[in-house]
């Protein structure tokens, strides 16, 4: 270890600019008790624009996909300026599937006005209670008795007489007519002709009277056998001519209260005509309505079987299944649904269980969310669509074809065969909304055709809002928002102003605020905890404060972990003395939601070689292709600045060290440049500095990303270690803006014990960490690579031939 | 009303049942139960039909199917038996658990000379419910004393049942 110059006058900044302060003072109030709740998003104002836009615009293919990230409020903003649009639009129309009489499997929808439906559902339980009763009583009159009995009688009157005939020309042959078990015989009659003859008697006849007698019989057998065979056509007209009569006395019954009944709907033309074909069905079906009472259960051998539920009943053709009803709300559905799959989107077909077999009917079909929200809204979240079987299929079906056809996965997919219901599709008019992040959008647009099609309008939610003179403020109605839909006690204004910057920092910028409104209100309810926790009525600074530090306690165990490890000296970083070719740089690491800054050590070696930089990282795959980008720029900024009219004739190596995952971005790529110069001018670098910033190939120091977690992060470092004075570290003069430090960092620089450096250029950087002038640094560098050049060239003289490069080659 | 219904009160019903109608036990049974008469089955085994099923071609014409089946006079007298015995079930579980007395006779005669015999028992009043006769139907009335065999034809042709007021004389 050599010992370093002094540090040249570099001026550290000061601390007003680590940490832009929101002065409870300048905020007009005393809590947000006062303030008048904001009312819209603040910095939302593109997002707002496009909202407003798509949800006016009733056209085909306008529907919305809001993006942005999780937590910044798109949902709500989303459903809230739905709400304002469905509130000024008439409530939809009411959905109904009735039985369709022409075709069973094919279930019909009746479209009725908004809060027709369930009226309709009972007019037409009443009609059938109505039928039933008059029906009944119909067939209880005499008339229709009467009129029954007579075609009976005349039937069995036919038929007695033709038999009779038949007996009456038997008995003018000597012959018998005689009633047996199971019909009619003939017998030869006794003498007397008033009875069957004796067996014995017929035993003493002459051969040739026997034989005429059984001639005689065999023909009248015949002949009752030809007119028994008439006697079903018998039946059968008299059959038509009772059916013809019970169709009469139904129609007589039914017409009144169906009539009526249509004169009811007379502006409803398809309702009208469901109710003919229902007239018409019940003048068919009259016997159910004669029957016993429904509640009866089925029998088997006399023992009573329960009966499934859902079972055919003989009325359940005539009930109607309100599939979406509106009666009692006012404007327009605005539906979101939290499970999107296939079923729930366009609505399902139920079966249910009848002596073992799966049965359906139309009254089993349940509405989806497109039912729901036809005639207004539905709100999705896109990758929960996406990630369900079939369900993003489904729905852009739906919205193509502007109707929703209910089909089964089974009915979609081929593969059940049996047979089931095809319900006649409903007409569609809904505005789809989907929600989900950037690159869900991205992706979409990309590789599916149809979504530029079906979704046109792209709601993009900022992240952050500027903070302005005025901005505070407003922030502060924003807050006292917040507050009052959460029920929790008033912030005071010096909470307020802590809120505020930490929304601030959540921003990652000193001039902007965060627009996250989940982790906004999660810091509100956490603060109001530490509040009623303490018995304060109003959130004070200090609850804000405690809650921040809950947050950060309860997350940072591998922060401490990692740091435990350098101060133990497991990890080796060195914060006091100086080293050649040995720099800290800071990375940034995200555990779920909490980022913390920790140093790390990067060292580079040089040998005389064939101009390249060798990327440790990169070899054994540990370095991401922009941390590479990053190592081949140096190589940029070598050959553009050192020995112009030579071969870079250099080997080196970077590395960092004790690194055992991924290293990935570009922010190192400054303090890989200043440990190869070290190494090159053989400069010992200042281990009380860490340094982040990338670089590009003239040396510009750039801005980098986490400035505010990576300062953090060396600092508590010292600050275990014992803050000395000569810390600090150097960030790009760009990130300045950025700067939202923790307060004890502003206060240990306000003390003189450590000190952040804004530096623009490589050359101040390097006058920084050495202490040495650039000029000369650059000087030693441009000798140092000379020498490499020159020793290269000798030798390839004494070589003649250029080792270099083939080993550049493999 | 009261001392007239008392006089009407039925004490036996006498139905009749003919191989060719068997009627229905059950509601006859019912009708016993609700008068709480006693009651006395005839089943009448047709002379006519014996004598007819013992000729060498007899045969039946089956009433409606129109199938020619011959018949002999074994298979007539085991059917008459089976449709006795079914008969007798029937009217046993109808009857015994309401503690009605009941009987059954099987005749081979003619269902008047059945009837007759019966009415000589000297119960009265009855109700005579013909063979194949809705017991519900409206009833005639008749004098037992009227009664010779071939009014009591009649009144079986006619299958409407008649209470009978008083026993008539025995022929």
């Amino acid at each position: 270890m050599e010992m370093i110059p002094p540090a040249p006058a570099h001026a550290g900044l000061a601390p007003g600019e680590l940490r832009r302060r929101c002065d409870p003072e300048q905020l007009g109030f005393a809590t947000t008790a006062e303030l008048e709740p904001l009312d819209g998003a603040p910095g939302q104002s593109r997002a707002a624009q496009a909202l407003e836009f798509g949800v006016g615009m009733r056209r085909e293919g306008y529907n919305l996909f809001a993006m942005g990230p999780e937590g910044y409020g798109r949902h709500s903003l989303v459903r809230q300026r739905l709400e304002a649009q469905a509130s000024r639009m008439a409530a939809p129309a009411d959905w109904c599937y009735v039985f369709n009489f022409k075709a069973p499997h094919r279930p019909r929808a009746l479209r009725l006005p908004a809060g027709g439906a369930p009226a309709f559902k009972a007019a037409m339980a009443r009609l059938v209670e109505d039928l039933s009763a008059a029906i009944a009583a119909a067939f209880e009159t005499d008339e229709y008795r009467n009129r029954h009995r007579e075609i009976e009688g005349e039937l069995s009157e036919r038929q007695e007489r033709a038999i009779n005939d038949i007996g009456e020309r038997a008995k003018t042959q000597g012959v018998a007519l005689v009633r047996t078990p199971s019909g009619f015989g003939f017998a030869p009659m006794n003498k007397a002709q008033d009875g069957v003859m004796d067996p014995e008697e017929f035993g003493r006849l002459p051969p040739e009277d026997q034989k005429r007698y059984e001639e005689q019989v065999g023909e009248l057998q015949k002949e009752l056998g030809d007119l028994f065979h008439q006697m079903p056509k018998w039946r059968r007209e008299a059959l038509d001519k009772m059916r013809n009569l019970d169709r009469e006395v139904t129609r007589a019954a039914v017409n009144s209260l169906i009539d009526d009944l249509i004169a009811r709907y007379a502006a409803l033309p398809e309702v009208q005509d469901y109710l003919a074909q229902v007239k018409e069905d019940t003048v068919e079906h009259a016997a159910a309505f004669r029957q016993a009472k429904e509640g009866e259960p089925p029998t088997l051998f006399g023992i009573p079987l329960a009966r499934p539920e859902g079972a055919e009943a003989p009325f359940r053709r005539y009930s109607v299944n309100v599939l979406i009803e509106h009666s009692g709300t006012r404007g327009a559905p605005v539906i979101y649904d939290d499970h999107p799959n296939h079923a729930a989107l366009v609505g399902r077909i139920e079966h249910i269980s009848q002596m073992g077999a799966l049965v359906t009917d139309f009254t089993l079909i349940m509405s989806g969310a497109l039912h729901r929200a036809n005639g207004g809204y539905l709100m999705l979240d896109a990758v929960k669509v996406l990630t369900q079987p079939y369900a993003w299929e489904a729905l852009k079906r739906a919205l193509r074809s502007r109707e929703i056809d209910i089909r089964t996965l089974g009915q979609e997919l081929g593969i059940i065969s049996t047979v089931s219901l095809e319900p006649q599709p409903i007409p569609l008019d809904v505005k789809v909304v989907l929600v989900g992040e950037r690159w869900l959008y991205y992706l979409l647009h990309a590789w599916d055709p149809e979504f530029a099609e079906l979704f046109k309008v792209a709601v993009d939610f900022e992240e952050d809002m500027p903070r302005g003179a005025q901005d505070d403020e407003l922030y502060a109605r924003l807050i006292a928002g917040c507050v009052r839909q959460e029920k929790l006690r008033a912030l005071d204004r010096a909470a307020v102003a802590r809120v505020i910057e930490q929304q601030a920092r959540d921003a990652g910028d000193a001039h902007k605020l965060s627009v996250r409104m989940q982790a906004l209100v999660d810091l509100l309810r956490e603060a109001d905890y530490w509040a009623v926790t303490a018995g304060r009525e109003v959130v004070g600074e200090q609850d804000v404060r405690r809650a921040l530090e809950a947050q950060i306690a309860r997350c940072d165990r591998v922060r401490e972990r990692l740091q435990e490890h350098i101060v133990r000296g497991s990890q080796l970083i060195d914060t006091a003395g100086s080293r050649v070719a040995q720099v800290n740089g800071l990375a940034v690491l995200q555990l779920g939601d909490f980022a913390f800054g920790t140093p790390h050590r990067i060292t580079a070696r040089v040998r005389l070689g064939g101009g390249r930089v060798l990327d440790i990282e990169r070899e054994s795959e540990l370095g991401g292709p922009i941390h590479s980008k990053g190592v081949l720029i140096l190589s940029g900024y070598l050959s553009g600045r050192y020995v112009l009219n030579k071969p870079l004739s250099l080997s080196a190596s970077l590395v960092f060290e004790q690194s055992y995952g991924g290293v990935e971005g570009d922010s190192a790529s400054s303090a890989e440049l200043y440990a190869l110069l070290s190494a090159l001018a053989d400069a010992p670098v200042r281990q009380s500095l860490a340094v982040t910033g990338s670089v590009n190939q003239h040396g510009d120091i750039q801005a980098i990303g986490g400035v505010n977690e990576k300062i953090e992060g060396f600092f508590d470092l010292c600050k275990a270690r014992g803050l000395a004075g000569s810390q600090g570290v150097l960030i790009p003069e760009a990130n300045v803006k950025n700067l939202m430090l923790r307060e004890d960092v502003v206060e240990a620089v306000a003390q003189g014990k450590f000190a952040v450096y804004a530096v623009r250029t490589v050359d101040e950087g390097i006058e920084l960490l050495t202490g040495v002038p650039a000029k000369e640094i650059h000087a030693r560098v441009e000798t140092r690579l000379a020498e490499f050049a020159e020793r290269a060239r000798a030798f390839a003289v004494t070589a003649g031939k250029k080792p270099w490069r083939r080993e550049h080659k493999k | 009303m009261a001392s007239r219904a008392q006089e009407v009160r039925i004490r036996r019903i006498i139905a009749c049942f003919a191989p060719a109608r068997a009627g229905a036990p059950e509601a006859i049974a019912e009708l016993a139960k609700e008068m709480q008469a006693e009651l006395l089955g005839l089943f009448i085994e047709d002379a006519e039909l014996l004598r007819f099923a013992a000729l060498p071609f007899a045969a039946e014409v089956g009433f409606p199917s129109a199938t020619r089946r011959p018949l002999d006079l074994s298979a007539v007298e085991r059917a008459l038996r089976a449709q006795a015995s079914s008969l007798r079930q029937a009217l046993a579980a109808a009857l015994d658990p309401a503690a009605i007395s009941w009987s059954l006779r099987v005749t081979r005669s003619s269902p008047a000379s059945a009837v007759e015999a019966a009415l000589a028992e000297g119960f009265a009043p009855s109700l005579l419910i013909p063979a194949g006769a809705n017991p519900r139907a409206e009833y005639r009335v008749v004098r037992a004393a009227d009664l010779g065999e071939a009014e009591l034809r009649a009144l079986l042709a006619a299958a409407r049942p008649v209470v009978i007021l008083r026993p008539g004389p025995a022929r």
